[in-house]
């Protein structure tokens, strides 16, 4: 078994791989930029590296010092958790040539599906059924243009080297293709450092259905189920569950073995998710794989009880599964809300600042996964994310209760956060019955944002909050000086730019 | 009459105007341990639990709640999962505020605000141009998202405060259209 791993990462992820090193007596190895030189993975580690300056392509995206490092320390391995570099197969490459393990695919296999136009023309001979479109990217806007017409509106940009939102486009009609293919074209080469995009036909209210799979080095593959992915928020994951309720029996069997099917197509092995857009007579279509630990891969360990990073340590140190696929059973429910610094009455703004406060949210089935801590910066460089709570019942209607209560009982202070907008989620019918599908979000909160989403109950806390704001006033006027909860806004927004 | 006369200087220092989302809720204090909020007084206790975390019993009714301080006049407070935004004036603060929205409503022209901290990327309107309300304006990166900034007004750009490529806090004026 490895010694020491390097983490290749920060944040919540970087802390919970630390996790799974501790729980299996092996070195864990954090690197750090500038504005993390206090983060909560840093604190955590065994060792911690400073590896640059704040902005990620001069610390987290450094292929070269990341390896350059985790050779002089001696790690064996090295971790890449999710974003960054963990589907760059030039560093994946980079680090196999290096003689250290990379805990994730092999760089062929993510090259394979990370190059999201030649992943469509691979599922597409492996009998994985993809979104009508192109299958090579496009090479001007005229040419996307063309295409466009001939699959009809609305269609999608997608970025050929993308994922998570970045360099995603809708387009309603050809007078937007100019600009968003501009557009698409500049956020992913800032994202992922390629323009290439290519073209999807848009499939109306369709769920984003997701099968977490694990695969050996020996040829042995397993799903571990569907989650339920289509509270988004431009394309941003907002709450997450597993299993999904829209997915029976028959269409579990069906989309677990095409998901299996894509793994294979790839020689795929360590952790993967196939992603999956499912409509409302339940045919599902393959969006792209992402070869690597998701976010929400915690409502999966939840609910098959499967440690699915240990299990990526083990697959990277030449083990045999060990879990066989008729001993997996689905347990109960999970839910995961997304904590995202951000306010969400301002447009969303992104919240930086100082966390001064906070505490976490426990009780039976939860778990929280988080990358912050008391004296953490949330600096503007990188994701808002800074926390996932998950709940656990043993059935929805029991993890949803428990979510709402964890969710009343989080308490956060230094930056605002995007825990209120959960009071109107968790409530809406449409999220209840199941019904709700990729734009329950856009159509249903936002034209409610700014305030409006507040209901009921929310009104009846006004009083309660007045009552302190005021009383927090009269205290600040019989003793001026003493302002010693939190600083001004401007020092509280104090931040470093490049 | 002065202000002073209007408000009565010896009140101001226990009663507070605090206003959440455009609603007002007028606080007294009174040195029985009694908040009077509206038409209710109720008997009230705070403990401060830390600098951010206040108990606050209102009546028999418990609350836990964590502050977030803004500004002078302005409290972020969570309680069991709501956010506000409260601005808390006293009655000379209040009645001083009313009078100046009066003032600056008087005037025709908007300010174009940066809705976010963020990197201006590309400005898409020179001092001069006129513009159409919704027109894109300019481009901000936040968070690796590019975000179009769109008029919210039209007329003509009178004034540009920043360059592509610097970067800009919350609520900062980019350019004001007159």
């Amino acid at each position: 078994m490895f010694k020491k791993i390097l983490i290749a990462n920060r944040g919540e992820i970087a802390h919970r791989i630390i996790k799974a090193c501790r729980e299996m007596n092996i070195i864990s190895v954090a690197i750090y930029s500038e504005a993390d030189k206090n983060a909560l993975h840093v604190r955590r580690s065994d060792e911690a590296y400073l590896i640059g300056p704040s902005p990620a392509n001069e610390s987290y995206l450094n292929k070269e010092k990341i390896i350059r490092l985790a050779k002089q320390i001696g790690a064996d391995a090295i971790h890449p958790g999710y974003g960054f570099l963990s589907e760059n197969s030039q560093f994946i490459k980079m680090v196999e040539d290096s003689g250290i393990t990379f805990i994730g695919p092999s760089s062929k296999s993510v090259e394979m599906m990370g190059e999201k136009t030649s992943a469509r023309r691979l599922m597409k001979e492996h009998n994985v059924p993809i979104v009508p479109g192109t299958t090579v990217s496009i090479k001007s806007s005229e040419e996307g243009k063309k295409i466009a017409k001939e699959i009809g509106y609305p269609v999608m940009l997608k970025a050929a080297a993308g994922g998570g939102g970045k360099g995603m486009r809708k387009i309603e009609n050809e007078s937007e293709f100019d600009s968003s293919y501009e557009r698409a074209k500049n956020e992913s080469l800032k994202a992922f450092g390629n323009d290439d995009v290519y073209l999807e036909k848009f499939i109306e209210n369709p769920k984003h259905i997701e099968v977490q799979i694990l695969a050996d080095k020996f040829g042995n593959y397993i799903h571990l189920f569907e989650r339920e992915c289509s509270v988004q928020r431009r394309h941003q994951k907002v709450v997450e569950e597993a299993p999904s309720i829209a997915v029976d029996e028959f269409t579990r069997k069906k989309i677990t073995q095409a998901a299996v099917n894509a793994a294979k197509a790839c020689n795929y092995y360590n952790a993967g998710t196939i992603e999956f857009l499912m409509d409302k007579n339940k045919n599902f279509y393959f969006l792209e794989m992402n070869t690597r630990l998701q976010v929400e891969h915690p409502v999966t360990e939840m609910i098959t009880g499967i440690d699915i990073v240990k299990q990526q340590i083990k697959i990277a140190d030449n083990q045999k599964l060990s879990i066989r696929q008729e001993d997996l059973k689905i347990h109960g429910h999970a839910v995961e809300c997304r904590i995202y610094a951000e306010d969400v009455d301002n447009n969303f703004a992104p919240s930086t600042g100082k966390i001064i406060h906070h505490r976490l949210t426990s009780g039976p089935g939860i778990r929280i996964d988080r990358g912050i801590d008391i004296m953490s910066e949330v600096p503007i460089y990188y994701d808002p994310m800074l926390a996932k709570v998950v709940a656990w019942g043993i059935d929805r209607e029991e993890a949803l209760v428990r979510m709402k209560r964890a969710l009343s009982e989080y308490q956060i202070s230094g930056v605002i956060t995007n825990v209120p907008a959960f009071n109107w989620i968790l409530h809406q019918k449409t999220f209840l019955d199941g019904t709700f599908d990729i734009n329950f979000l856009d159509n249903e909160f936002l034209p409610l944002v700014p305030h409006k989403w507040k209901d009921e109950s929310a009104k009846e806390y006004e009083e309660i909050a007045s009552v302190l704001g005021a009383f927090l006033k009269m205290q600040e006027q019989l003793t001026p000086s003493s302002t010693n909860h939190v600083s001004q806004r401007n020092s509280w927004r104090e931040q470093n730019y490049e | 009459m002065s202000l002073k006369e209007i408000v009565g200087e010896s009140r101001t220092m226990n009663e507070f105007v605090v206003t959440i989302n455009s609603n007002k809720y007028v606080v007294k204090f009174s040195p029985n341990g009694e908040v009077t909020v509206g038409e209710n007084t109720i008997p009230f206790e705070v403990t401060k639990i830390n600098g951010n975390a206040y108990l606050l019993k209102f009546g028999n009714r418990v609350f836990e709640i964590t502050s977030n301080k803004i500004s002078g006049n302005n409290f972020g407070l969570l309680i069991d999962g709501w956010y506000f935004d409260t601005t808390v004036r006293t009655l000379l603060q209040e009645t001083v505020n009313e009078l100046q929205q009066n003032k600056a409503k008087a005037k025709h022209h908007s300010d174009v605000k940066a809705p976010m901290p963020g990197l201006i990327l590309k400005m898409k309107k020179l001092v001069g141009e006129s513009v159409n309300i919704g027109d894109p304006i300019l481009i901000l990166e936040a968070m690796k998202m590019e975000n179009e900034l769109r008029s919210p007004s039209s007329g003509t750009v009178k004034e540009i405060f920043y360059k592509e490529g610097q970067s800009v806090e919350k609520d900062v004026t980019i350019m004001t259209i007159e």
